[in-house]
């Protein structure tokens, strides 16, 4: 049997674009590679370490246990999509406090703080981490990363930012 | 849900008075709007083009095996196929300390996993297709899969020509044995020490393999070009050496150093496991099969588990001799690792551990054995703590449990054989500067030792444990590091060294040590990431020993700077040198408060004189460090007579642990850290280092471990059978703690903290579970599993 | 790592359509839904179907409804769905309770519950529930439609009672008017993990109760002797006994048999007490872990 080829239009980070895939492209790997989008991260490829999260209609997904093709239609946002306009509250937040090293799980973690304070704006310390559950961090010890997201939630007031 | 604030707390430092302007300030990392912008490049990100070339490795399915035959006709057939290369290629042995190592294997398969032969194809899916149809016939040789097995009576030689192999002059391999190295420290007469005791006691513990678990996985990109010239594109945390290591094996192609180069942006996370050269040499050589091509090499994540370095495994025999009053009088520690099927990096573990298995402690009489044994597994390597996390798992539950024997408290007994600036160490060099006892005092205080703690959950306990620690940087006598930097237009700065951001915030602390010498803001600073082309040599991002030489290095390119700044100054305004001094980005001088001359008017295009020629020019500074006291010429049956070491970072942790007694489920209730940093250049650095470690360190000790089955297979090679710590997992509180006795060779003091902060973890929790159960567990990890059916036995 | 595997892509958009192309592939062809399970076992070479079927293209199947006392999951509801609708959460906690431990929130976007029965893994944290609720998968071939008692779905290791061309629909469950339930899930530490163990237990009026297991077995299972003793003295310590001969664990890189079987009763007893706790409308909270 042989792959199928798919035209598809997908909006990524709010800009329109139609291109062609193949059926076993995978979405991780066309964002990458046809797309120059470099911020979802190659880490598990299994689903595991949410490196290569992406929001999909606004929703975090793993992009490597999605085709391409399933993304016909429907929006993609990275990280280079949710900073276009500076960075956002939380990315400051993670910036104030050294949230990261080596970063390279950042990207996912972004979105995965931006997906959770969209559904629920001031979650407790206990839903931030269970949020954050599914993207591995080697480096920090996760501990920075949930002070930084607890310091932006809503009706805690924003502390002496920077 | 009650709600609590995120609790890490760092304990206050007491305030010093301080000139200094950016050493010692937590200023915000210079690398972290690109990280959390998603800007941040790493190897993988990088374009090459259409023309990128993409390979597939194939592997041996057996952990000891001879090759019969190679046939890879059917592969490169398959549509978009380059080339298909084998070990008849590259028939080239390499390695860091001792070059037991092949490109690909030749004549034998010494691990599951092993690398046989590479396709090269125009997109990763052909290759993936072709590596399939490679045809590879072997002849199975009996697996030694541990050290036992490596060191019975008349062993399988997994080497059998270890005798012929090069390798540095401090290792000392048994030819026609499984002995790759044996380290042998003696110091006094452990027979008499432990004739004065009046308690010896003696046990084995003993420590699984680890994984790195780097987020980002090995990746090279390879370019041969039409002229000769071989540059990589490398997640490395050793570009330097790596270029050595490639100009040394391909030296047979007609390479030397100038025609390699290597650049590493940003790494996704190190921890040991990219240092030297493991995976990365397939780049550099498959890139001369297809010049003029870039070729890609990235590993899997399973790949990432089984074929780069992993943490050694570790069998240890301790007999500690100790007098009624507590004081030490001998230690005999065996210990046999399992350094797997090739050893050129991992037996400098084995080395480190053979001069340092006393721990921090002041012992008269000491012998020590380490030996570097050859398995069947794939190769051991660095790992941060490199040895140390592994023999202190064991040397720390023993000092507990040798402190029950005498009816003294663990930590009394430890504060009173902490060793002292001064000691002599079990080789003969004397012990530096360093804060353990004020460390001892605070984790006690911070944790409440002494004070009982119960859950209000009746199926809970809950216990404490303490762990003292030590490690020394593990190089070559002779490691350098050196620092290039040149000022802008504007009075900015660019620094170019080459040790690896690797997350600890190496770049900004770099910007610090410049900023305090120069004056120039650290916002005014760019620290960019390696190119050996470019930038100034550094031996390796390894040992937790950047901080303390590369900003050595950099300090002294500063001073330069400075220098020829007030050499400059001098000359056009005949003011004394003596009387200049930088500050607010210009030059000022004491003696003439009216006197400002701003870095922006002359670090470029020099001074007018007042005769209208222009004096000076582009200010540029270099700086080189090398210990110049360090050697490797002990002794090869007592270690007595050298300088291995440069100094020991010290410091203790402790931890109340929560433990159900049904299910054996442990939670941390509150994890402390103190580390005697020296001089914290950046405090919150520091501090991301101990509560990173920390969580590092407690995955090793209640879940992680690599299994193997029964012919050397790997069981887990993935997150979701081999369990890092997510979000979820973290202790409710870390305290880390920053104890400052300034190292006297030290930029500003300072000395390493990245590794250390692991080391105590596995035993502090081994410690806080007998504390609450009676439990004395000798193995890792110390899985809630494991403690559950303990318990069940007990009872 | 790419998916070097070669396939087709289809996306029909009406169930006829589905079923009518899943029967021209005479079984080589895979039904996809979140794919979080179907897209890693295609990478890994463990299936090699010559056609995924994409299901989202199909209008409703993504509905949870409520009518006449049974809830209907449609076959595109994901965890998180489940997790975010009110009748699930007030009608059924227990399923409420265990979409919140399966994986992590990413996946939780993304997998469906069917899938995840479809998978049929041992430890699949839906198998148990579904017992447990007594419920029914709701298939269609081409001739027609048909229902399964979830206790006849799971026949053996990633192995159900699904036909040759046939796609699974959704899941009905009975609501039971008043129950207190409480799922428990053994994970190697607090994250994202595979069950080691998994009980669900749905406590009724009048001592009656359901008992379910999963990863203690080859599929997930019913305990039914647990359940008589239950019904005819309540809680004893002697039900845990029951529990080796309900089950039949295997030694695993996840667990051993001897730990798995000391869970598993340690994890029955404090599922019924939380069981029994909220029947009464005590806490632990729905989500509160209990072991």
């Amino acid at each position: 049997m042989a792959t199928t080829s798919h035209r598809i239009s997908l909006k990524l980070n709010g800009e329109g674009h139609t291109l062609e895939v193949e059926s076993n492209d995978l979405l991780l790997d066309v964002l990458r590679e046809k797309l120059g989008t470099k911020s979802p991260k190659i880490g598990c490829e299994r689903g595991d370490c949410g490196a290569c999260t992406v929001l999909l209609d606004g929703k975090t997904v793993r992009s490597c246990l999605i085709l391409a093709v399933e993304a016909d239609g429907r929006e993609v946002t990275t990280v280079e999509g949710l900073g276009k306009d500076g960075p956002t509250a939380l990315q400051k937040s993670f910036l104030k406090h050294n949230s990261f090293q080596c970063g390279y799980c950042a990207p996912g973690i972004v979105l995965a703080g931006h997906e959770l304070l969209a559904k629920n704006p001031a979650p407790n310390e206990e839903e931030v981490k269970e949020a954050l559950a599914g993207n591995l961090c080697r480096c920090t010890g996760y501990e920075p990363i949930v002070r930084a997201v607890l310091d932006v939630r809503k009706g805690k007031g924003r502390r002496k930012g920077k | 849900m009650n709600e609590t604030a995120v609790k890490r707390r760092a304990v206050a430092q007491p305030k010093r008075l301080s000139e200094l302007k950016s050493v010692g300030r937590s200023v915000e990392r210079i690398d972290g709007l690109e990280k959390v912008m998603g800007a941040a490049r790493y190897v993988d990100d990088l374009d090459f083009g259409p023309n990128l070339l993409h390979a597939e490795i194939v592997e041996s399915p057996y952990a000891h095996a001879r090759i019969k035959s190679i046939d890879t006709r059917e592969a490169a057939k398959v549509p978009g196929v380059v080339k298909v290369v084998t070990g008849k290629d590259f028939p080239y042995q390499f390695g860091l300390y001792m070059k037991d190592r092949y490109i690909f294997a030749q004549d034998k398969v010494r691990f599951v996993g092993e690398q046989v032969a590479a396709v090269i194809a125009r997109d990763p899916k052909a290759a993936m297709r072709a590596a399939k149809k490679v045809k590879v016939v072997y002849e199975e040789l009996p697996p030694v899969l541990d050290t036992a097995m490596a060191l019975k009576g008349r062993p399988e030689l997994i080497h059998p020509g270890l005798g012929d192999y090069q390798h540095v002059p401090w290792f000392f391999p048994k030819a026609r044995t499984n002995i790759a190295h044996w380290r042998k420290t003696r110091k006094g007469d452990v027979a008499e020490g432990f004739s004065k005791a009046d308690v010896v006691f003696e046990d084995t513990y003993t420590v699984p393999r680890y994984a790195h678990c780097a987020i980002e996985t090995h990746v090279i990109v390879g370019l041969h070009d039409l002229s000769g010239r071989l540059t990589l594109w490398s997640a490395s945390q050793s570009p330097f050496t790596q270029r050595h290591l490639f100009a040394e094996a391909l030296a047979p192609l007609g390479l030397s150093h100038k025609d390699v180069r290597v650049v590493t942006p940003y790494v996704g996370g190190g921890f040991g496991g990219k240092a030297g050269v493991s995976m990365e040499i397939l780049g550099a050589a498959l890139a001369t099969a297809v010049r003029g091509n870039p070729v890609k090499v990235r590993w899997s994540r399973e790949q990432e588990f089984y074929n780069t370095y992993q943490r050694q495994g570790l069998t240890a025999r301790i007999k500690l001799g100790v007098k009624k009053d507590g004081t030490f009088t001998a230690m005999e520690h065996v210990l046999h690792w399992d350094a797997g099927a090739y050893v050129e990096y991992g037996a400098n573990v084995v080395n480190a551990v053979g001069l340092s298995a006393t721990g921090p402690y002041r012992i008269p009489h000491v012998s020590i054995d380490s030996l570097c044994v050859y398995t069947n597994l794939p190769p051991g390597g660095p790992y941060r703590g490199f040895g140390y996390s592994e023999f202190h798992f064991g040397l720390e539950s023993h000092v507990d449990r040798i402190a029950k024997k005498l009816g003294m408290d663990p930590v009394e007994l430890r504060r009173k054989n902490a060793i002292r600036e001064g000691d002599t160490l079990a080789y003969g060099a004397h012990m530096n500067p360093n804060g353990l006892q004020e460390a001892i005092d605070k984790v006690s205080v911070e944790i409440g030792w002494g004070r009982e703690e119960h859950s209000p959950d009746p199926s809970k306990v809950i216990g404490k444990g303490f762990s003292l620690m030590w490690k020394a940087p593990a190089m070559p006598p002779n490691a350098a590091s050196a620092a290039f930097l040149k000022f802008n237009e504007d009075g900015s700065l660019n620094i170019m060294v080459s040790g690896m951001e690797i997350g600890q915030g190496y770049l900004t602390v770099m910007a610090q040590i410049a900023s305090e010498v120069l004056a120039v803001p650290v916002e005014k600073i760019r620290v960019e990431t390696p190119d050996t082309d470019r930038n100034a040599y550094e031996w390796q991002t390894v040992g937790s020993h950047v901080t303390w030489a590369c900003g050595n290095a950099v300090k002294k390119a500063a001073l330069e700077a400075r220098e020829k700044i007030f050499d400059l100054v001098q000359r056009v305004t005949c003011l004394e040198k003596d009387t200049l001094y930088l500050e607010d980005e210009a030059v000022k001088c004491k003696t003439d408060p009216g006197f400002v001359r701003p870095f922006k008017d002359f670090v470029i295009s020099g001074i007018m004189a007042p005769d209208g020629t222009w004096k000076g020019g582009p200010i540029m500074g270099s700086g080189m460090y090398m210990p110049e006291f360090t050697s490797a010429t002990g002794d090869p049956e007592t270690s007595q007579g050298g300088h291995p070491n440069v100094h020991y970072t010290v410091g203790a942790a402790a931890a109340a642990v929560e433990i159900d007694k049904e299910t054996g489920k442990m939670r941390i209730l509150k994890s402390v850290l103190a580390v005697d940093a020296g001089k914290a250049i950046n405090p919150e650095l520091v501090n991301g280092q101990i509560v990173g470690g920390m969580v590092q360190g407690l995955a090793t000790v209640l879940y992680e471990d690599m299994r193997f089955d029964e012919k050397g297979r790997l069981l887990n090679p993935n997150f979701t059978d081999y369990k890092i710590p997510t979000a979820m997992d973290v202790p409710d509180e870390m305290v880390p703690i920053i104890i400052e006795t300034p190292q006297p060779d030290g930029p500003f003091g300072a000395r390493g903290v990245g590794e250390h902060t692991m080391i105590p973890m596995a035993s502090m929790v081994a410690n806080a579970v007998e504390d609450a159960l009676g439990l004395r567990i000798k193995s890792m990890p110390i899985t809630a599993e494991k403690v559950a059916l303990a318990l069940k036995d007990k009872h | 790592m790419a998916i070097a595997h070669e396939f087709a892509y289809h996306k029909p958009k009406t169930l006829e359509e589905a079923v009518k192309l899943l029967g021209g592939f005479k079984g080589s062809a895979r039904v996809l839904a979140g794919g979080t399970d179907l897209i890693g076992w295609i990478r890994d070479g463990l299936i090699a179907p010559d056609a995924l079927i994409d299901l989202k293209g199909i209008e409703g199947l993504d509905r949870i409804e409520n009518k006449n006392g049974v809830v209907r999951v449609g076959a595109l509801a994901t965890f998180n769905a489940l997790r975010e609708s009110p009748v699930i959460r007030t009608r059924l906690p227990l399923l409420w309770e265990a979409a919140g431990m399966v994986a992590s929130c990413g996946l939780r976007n993304r997998a469906t519950m069917v899938g995840n029965i479809c998978s049929a893994v041992p430890c699949c944290d839906s198998g148990p529930v579904l017992l447990a609720y007594e419920a029914q998968v709701a298939l269609r071939g081409k001739g027609g439609g048909r229902k399964v008692p979830v206790g006849e779905w799971f026949v053996a290791n990633k192995k159900t009672a699904i036909r040759e061309g046939e796609i699974v629909t959704g899941v009905e469950i009975p609501v039971p008017a008043r129950h207190g339930a409480c799922y428990v899930k053994l994970g190697r530490y607090r994250g994202e993990d595979l069950a080691q163990v998994s009980v669900a237990v749905v406590a009724l009026p009048g001592q009656e109760y359901r008992v379910a297991f999963g990863a203690v077995a080859a599929k997930p299972l019913r305990a039914r002797k647990v359940e008589n003793s239950l019904r005819s003295k309540g809680w004893a310590d002697s039900v845990k006994r029951l529990v080796p001969e309900e089950i039949s664990p295997i030694t695993d890189i996840r667990s051993t048999k001897e730990y798995r079987v000391h869970m598993a009763q340690i994890m029955l007893a404090r599922g019924v007490r939380a069981a029994v706790s909220r029947l009464a409308g005590k806490g632990p909270a729905y989500g509160t872990k209990v072991i």
